[in-house]
């Protein structure tokens, strides 16, 4: 585009990297907080928290509550359009039942896949969900929003915009542009080894900002591309759907392949047959395990063609030693319990496929690993949000004596994506504690008012981020950067506070019985609040400065 | 000896890597021991050690987790060990004084 | 001397040659990747993640050199002629495939 090659590399980093920074904040932010998202499940829901426990009873305590499971009304909604004339009261055909279980959730997660009659396409499907406590077999109430796996984390791949699966379209564009800014970050920084170690926080903002920008980049840049290639590997099936359009007739060739050859059936036989023994099949996959020099917990079991005398019963090992996920299935005839199929070693490209995802995922049990994993979300999330600074310090004085708003939009942007959303974060973590066990009737379900006090709340840090950066557009600092901070401060602290008075679970008594699910979001919140604070101060230090006179220029090649 | 007891060794070990890479340095390393001179031979012995502690930390890493999970925790924490290391020569650059404690004021 | 390149009009037809050129070019490096991959015996799904990793790196690298190649008519022409012509060719693999088997 330039004749200059460093020159195009940067100008490409420079406006992409602006445009989907705004929204890579999000999902870097939103997926360093998903590393821990069941222990912020147990946060909101307190019922919750008590200890993981194994796979429950298949035969006493999940086989009725599978019997009895149907789809929601939010289901039925979705799946209504996709059928012609009215859905059935009752879906009597399930396709599968699943139960998955974590080393880091206390509750299991059951749901079930439903044949629909009249469906237009037939392989369409409806599913039904339940949260099960696996020491008693009760229910969780269906209106109990896990905050953590059931909004923070959907909402770090897939914006929670899922109309058409827009949001994951978004997202996955998003991060092909997070490894073309890596790329073409490299490109530019010529002194890349020299300026490893390089902070300078006492030279001009510009100086410094860029600083924390390379330093946050380069020193987690191994982090930063293979989480973005990751994340675009395992949506890969939505964005090059190449199987199911044109090589469609190549993938059914090899599903029917593949069931002969594994002898699990791909359809049903349309003869009714009973279910036996399950916990008989999970004791004997146990025992093959063990045998096999690698006893473990199950972590995923699976019924295919429920009822039906082709059903097969599949029983995965939970990974939680090692990288990859979940292997070594164990399928079994669902009529009689007898062995089908033991799954293979992985071939090497499946080895390395597993890997991949599975480094993304983290089904793993490695409490440092965790957190080097939100070291380096947030090292990400301080890239982004320096890159913004450094934008819009490098334009504003410039924008205000040209009357240009350029600078003053980017950074009230910016005000929006950085300090307004742990803002909303907060204040749906605080309507959590605050709002009624049940919503009065005609009010929306007390998970779906969380969410908007969510958006509601970001809507509101994004109205004042604009009011209050005018000053930008003067080539000043936003008075928007503070106020947010002290926000923040103030509700980081209030959380654990309403955490407190509404379970009595304080800080002291979380720390002392170890329960360390909410002792660490507490103790997260409070020193988050405390940097929100040590960031007011120096932004109120900063203001009070006078304006710096002369233009700072930095080498070519920065846009 | 217990992993935790291991991980902690192993992070220290990168810390310490990083350490001796930054001071090979010339701007770090008047950062943190002033105008102490300082060979090039010196710089190098600086940089093989950094390369030695990584190594290092890796095996410990190696023995503690299965393969694929310590090489993730070893990248890890080599960007964390970074981050330490230009932060403490930001801010407390003296404290680094303790990985080359051997060189004195004028010494080489 | 580079103002000349950078209209609107420039950079809207530069950011539209590099994501749709880009797509269709990916398309069909995965597309012949797997029916390639797999009529060379490798497993349906390692070919299919394979392919995979294979395309998002060329997408990266086509979308760089989009915007950084002199002639943007040629990089449209190279781009998305390229991935018609390996999805085309997919399609003579996969019938291929189809016809020797059962």
């Amino acid at each position: 585009m330039f004749p200059n090659f460093r020159h195009t590399m940067a100008w490409l980093h420079t406006w992409f990297g602006l445009a989907l920074g705004l929204v890579l904040m999000v999902v870097f932010f939103f997926g360093s907080l998903s590393v821990f998202d069941r222990e912020i499940d147990r946060w909101a829901i307190p019922d919750t928290r008590y200890e993981p426990q194994p796979m429950p009873s298949f035969d006493k305590m999940l086989a009725p509550i599978f019997k009895d499971m149907q789809p929601d009304a939010a289901a039925r909604a979705m799946t209504a359009p996709l059928a012609d004339g009215p859905l059935p009261d009752r879906f009597d055909t399930a396709r599968s039942w699943g139960a998955y279980t974590t080393h880091r959730d206390p509750v299991l997660a059951l749901f079930a896949s439903y044949e629909v009659p009249n469906a237009k396409d037939h392989e369409t499907a409806i599913w039904a969900l339940r949260t099960v406590d696996p020491r008693t077999g009760d229910l969780l109430p269906v209106d109990r929003l896990k905050i953590g796996s059931e909004f923070f984390y959907p909402l770090h791949y897939s914006l929670t915009l899922d109309w058409k699966n827009v949001g994951y379209w978004i997202v996955g564009f998003s991060a092909l542009m997070m490894l073309m800014a890596l790329v073409t970050g490299v490109i530019m920084h010529r002194k890349i080894f020299r300026e490893l170690f390089t902070f300078r926080p006492n030279k001009s903002t510009q100086r410094s900002m860029l600083d924390l920008h390379n330093l946050s980049g380069v020193v987690a840049l191994p982090f930063h591309f293979f989480f973005a290639f990751t994340g675009l590997m395992i949506f890969a099936y939505i964005y090059f759907p190449v199987t199911h359009t044109q090589l469609t007739p190549l993938h059914d060739r090899h599903e029917v392949l593949e069931s002969k050859e594994t002898g699990l059936p791909h359809d049903r036989a349309g003869v009714a047959a009973p279910i036996a023994s399950v916990d008989a099949m999970v004791a004997e996959a146990q025992r093959r395990w063990a045998a096999k020099g690698m006893a473990g917990d199950v972590g995923f079991l699976n019924l295919t063609h429920v009822g039906d005398a082709n059903g097969y019963v599949s029983v995965y090992r939970a990974g939680t030693d090692r990288v990859q996920l979940a292997g070594e299935g164990i399928h079994f005839k669902a009529s009689t319990g007898e062995l089908l199929r033991e799954d293979p070693p992985p071939t090497v490209v499946a080895r390395i496929n597993e890997f991949l995802t599975g480094l993304h995922l983290q089904h793993f049990k490695h409490w440092l690993l965790r957190w080097l994993y939100v070291l380096g979300g947030l090292s990400g999330a301080a890239c982004i949000a320096t890159g913004l600074f450094f934008f819009v310090e490098k334009r504003k004085r410039q924008h205000a004596k040209q009357g240009v708003s350029g600078a003053r939009v980017v950074d009230a942007l910016a005000v929006t994506v950085v300090t307004g959303m742990l803002v909303a974060t907060l204040c749906m973590l605080i309507a959590n504690r605050l709002l009624p066990d049940a919503m009065p009737a005609g009010w929306p379900l007390r998970g779906a008012m969380e969410k908007y006090l969510f958006w509601g709340s970001w809507l509101a840090a994004g109205a004042h981020a604009w009011w209050r950066t005018a000053a930008v557009a003067e080539g000043r600092l936003a008075p928007a950067w503070r106020e947010q901070c002290l926000a923040i401060a103030v509700l980081a602290v209030a959380a654990p506070v309403l955490n407190w008075i509404t379970t009595g679970d304080h800080l002291l008594r979380t720390v002392a019985t170890g329960y360390w699910p909410v002792a660490g979001a507490d103790l997260f919140m409070l020193a988050s609040a405390a940097l929100a604070m040590l960031a007011a101060r120096k932004l109120q230090q900063r203001a009070a400065r006078p304006l710096a006179v002369k233009n700072v220029t930095l080498e070519a090649g920065h846009a | 000896m217990p992993d935790a007891l291991l991980l902690l060794l192993a992070l220290l070990a990168c810390v310490a890597g990083m350490g001796w890479f930054a001071l090979s340095m010339d701007v770090h390393w008047s950062q943190v021991r002033g105008n102490t001179p300082r060979t090039a031979a010196f710089a190098k012995a600086l940089r093989l050690g950094g390369a030695a502690a990584l190594l290092l930390s890796l095996v410990l890493c190696l023995t503690v987790d299965s393969p694929s999970i310590a090489v993730l925790v070893w990248f890890m924490a080599v960007a964390g060990a970074t981050l330490a290391i230009a932060f403490t020569l930001t801010w407390r650059a003296s404290i680094l004084r303790m990985l080359v404690f051997w060189t004195g004021p004028g010494a080489r | 001397m580079t103002s000349i390149t950078l209209t609107p009009r420039h950079i809207a037809s530069r950011t539209a040659v590099a994501i749709f050129g880009g797509y269709a070019f990916t398309w069909g490096v995965v597309a012949l990747g797997i029916t390639l991959m797999y009529s060379a015996g490798l497993e349906f799904h390692d070919a299919e993640h394979l392919s995979y990793i294979i395309g998002f790196l060329v997408f990266l690298v086509a979308f760089l050199v989009a915007f950084a190649a002199q002639a943007l008519r040629k990089a449209a022409l190279v781009l998305v002629g390229g991935g018609a012509l390996m999805s085309a060719a997919a399609w003579w693999v996969q019938g291929l495939i189809i016809g020797a088997g059962a």
